[in-house]
């Protein structure tokens, strides 16, 4: 026990007294995070289209129109003819061009449904090769010609629609993007972090000099454990409050929950780096193999993009993998405020993952270089 | 409290330990004598349980050495060939690390003083000299007070003061009644030191006795050395009176081992006149260890 206590002691000095390993781990994520956010903004979930306008037919509801679009949240208005607004939609300076022929005014004015056969009063181009943007412009101006439609129509609704806003954690790009970070500051603390340091010691001799002494392998890899345990909580929360104070990122489920996930993660993914570890004959390889493991993770694993939005080929691989996992589960936690019982597939996989990981660790350990 | 028997190890199809056997009596230094890559380093971490032999008995202070390693091991203090510790840490924090490792623990005080490592109390590791870090592996191999301390070329690398502070050592760990087991490739250190040299070479024991003891075994207590400047077969030397091995080496020179030194001498410059030999360098001294692994081998301990 006192061996124990003295190995997790003396790794948390080595961690603070190693300034590489304070920046790297401490500040990057935080860096990240901020750098993230300050691109993205904090206006993520923020709809901003342009829709470019040529009136040829300069009658008051034609302007009507024009100004009912222009007041819509999120669409700009830029006044274009038809040549000029064809090519920018084209380059995607601009979302859509809407084309108000003439005879739009007198149309409305003469209240009387619109003629089968006659051509349409309002023309509109958009690229349907960006679905969203074409939808969501096409139903937006749908509504203001509809608007337009009811005001000339002299139009009174019967019955009425309230909203009401039930949605009290409205889901911004940061808050999406801090458990991500988390995830991969986890990963790559441990991974690479373990398999890095761990073969570097035993090339340098100093896990054989621990092989002469009674210390059984398990106390050891106990030691580094907890010290990394707990240096990743430490990093989480400091990540967490960097976040809430710059970002207003709150933690809606249990802090006690997110510490597990944090602890889950930290096991499989230091299980993972003592295999690395072990299989490689000397650091040099080690850090790459590392690399090359962790590298891919950060795109398959969900943390800067939803796992959903990867393509269906690489679905299978990223179900079996770990930091998908870990993501889900510490979204769940931060930004759904998910119980255990919520967040069941996640625990179980990477708790699956840990065990069979420690496994394949603990008979693969080996102090000595041959 | 130490007996080794038929010690085989196997590299890559290479026995760099061929069938060592020996013991280590209770309280004497005892050392491992030869040239690099002789097998000592390989045949001690064999004994230290590091590395399982291919063949052969171990057995220390009556624990079987292959298969009660946890009783060995709290027996036993190591200090591994250039020991690698954590850069970071200080020397107190080092100490009291490794002797957390075992049972029983020494005062850090009294390690400290005993090794002269008080003023460097909180100096870390990496800022200690060569000297300075020896010391500290050695404090940390007696850590828990073991009967045995094995240590693997503790000087190579010294500065003469350091390597002098070192055998200070040595002599104080066996006034203290501990068992001394060492590797070294200076004869000069293991006729200091040792009460008794096993010498090495390509992984057998070829002569084991006290230094003293080996150097009798010579049956002469002289060697004459010299570089003649022209080459004589080695019967030419071998008739002067009192001498009993004839050894040339690659750089020409001559070193005769004789009995009877001033007879020697008077017929050797008398055959130098006779056949125009020059007799460049011409020294005498008396025989060491590195003669006996030149008479038994025919190559020269240490590469000149």
């Amino acid at each position: 026990m006192r061996a124990y206590w003295q190995l997790t002691w003396a790794q948390l000095l080595l961690f603070a007294r190693n300034k590489n390993m304070i920046i790297w781990s401490f500040f990057l994520p935080i860096l990240m995070m901020l750098a993230l956010g300050t691109f993205m903004g904090n206006g993520g979930t923020q709809f901003s289209m342009t829709v470019a306008v040529d009136d040829r037919d300069h009658s008051t509801y034609s302007k009507q129109l024009t100004t009912i679009i222009d007041e819509t949240a999120g669409i700009k208005v830029k006044r274009l003819d038809e040549k000029k607004a064809l090519q920018a939609v084209k380059k995607g300076d601009v979302n859509i061009f809407i084309r108000l022929d003439e005879g739009l005014g007198s149309r409305l004015e003469s209240k009387k449904p619109h003629p089968k056969g006659e051509k349409e009063p309002i023309q509109l181009y958009l690229d349907k090769s960006n679905p969203t943007v074409s939808q969501i412009g096409t139903t937006v101006i749908n509504q203001a010609v509809d608007q337009l439609n009811k005001k000339a129509m002299d139009y009174h609704p019967i019955v009425k629609v309230a909203e009401h806003n039930v949605q009290s954690r409205p889901l911004r790009t940061i808050d999406f993007l801090v458990p991500g970070i988390l995830s991969l500051m986890i990963m790559s603390n441990n991974l690479n972090g373990v398999a890095a340091t761990i073969a570097s010691w035993r090339e340098r001799g100093i896990l054989r000099r621990m092989q002469g002494t009674p210390l059984k392998s398990s106390t050891f890899i106990a030691g580094q454990i907890t010290a990394r345990v707990l240096l990743n909580s430490l990093q989480a929360v400091a990540v967490l409050l960097v976040a809430y104070f710059i970002y207003d990122v709150k933690v809606y489920g249990s802090w006690l929950l997110l510490l597990m996930i944090v602890l889950l993660g930290t096991l499989t993914f230091m299980s993972i780096g003592f295999i690395i570890a072990s299989l490689s004959r000397t650091p040099e390889t080690a850090g790459p193999i590392a690399g090359l493991i962790s590298f891919p993770m950060i795109f398959v694993g969900g943390i800067f993009f939803p796992v959903r939005d990867l393509p269906g080929l690489l679905q299978p691989i990223v179900k079996a993998i770990p930091i998908g996992y870990l993501t889900e589960g510490l979204r769940g936690v931060m930004n759904e405020g998910a119980s255990l019982s919520q967040l069941g597939i996640p625990v179980v996989v990477l708790t699956a993952w840990f065990f069979v990981a420690f496994v394949i660790a603990s008979v693969t350990f080996r102090w000595d270089v041959k | 409290m130490i007996e080794v028997n038929q010690l085989v190890k196997i590299y890559s199809g290479k026995r760099v330990v061929d069938g060592v056997s020996f013991h280590v009596s209770e309280g004497e230094v005892f050392g491992l004598l030869g040239p690099n890559g002789a097998g000592k380093t390989t045949t001690m971490e064999m004994v230290e349980g590091l590395r399982t032999p291919d063949g052969g008995e171990i057995t220390i202070g009556g624990f079987n050495g292959l298969k009660e390693l946890g009783k060995v091991k709290e027996l036993i203090g190591i200090q591994l060939q250039s020991t690698a510790l954590f850069d970071h840490l200080t020397v107190a924090e080092i100490i009291r690390l490794y002797g957390s490792f075992y049972k029983n623990m020494r005062p850090l005080s009294e390690l400290l003083a005993a090794f002269d490592l008080e003023e460097k109390k909180k100096s870390l590791v990496k800022h200690l000299s060569g000297g300075q870090k020896q010391r500290l592996a050695i404090a940390i191999a007696v850590v828990h007070d073991p009967k045995v301390i094995f240590l693997d070329e503790p000087t190579t690398g010294l500065d003469p003061k350091a390597r002098r502070d070192l055998w200070d050592i040595v002599l104080q760990l066996r006034d203290e009644g501990r068992t001394v087991f060492l590797s070294t490739h200076y004869m000069e250190e293991a006729e200091q030191l040792c009460d008794r040299v096993a010498i090495m070479d390509s992984g057998n024991v070829i002569a084991l006795d006290s230094p003293a003891g080996l150097i009798r075994e010579l049956a002469s207590d002289s060697v004459i050395e010299f570089v003649p400047g022209k080459m004589e077969a080695s019967s030419t030397y071998q008739g002067l009176v009192g001498v009993k091995e004839v050894k040339r080496a690659e750089d020409d020179s001559v070193t005769l081992l004789t009995t009877h030194l001033q007879e020697t001498l008077r017929e050797l410059i008398a055959l130098a006149d006779e056949k125009e030999l020059t007799l460049a360098g011409l020294r005498t001294r008396t025989s060491t260890l590195e003669d006996v692994f030149l008479t038994r081998t025919g190559k020269r301990l240490t590469e000149s």
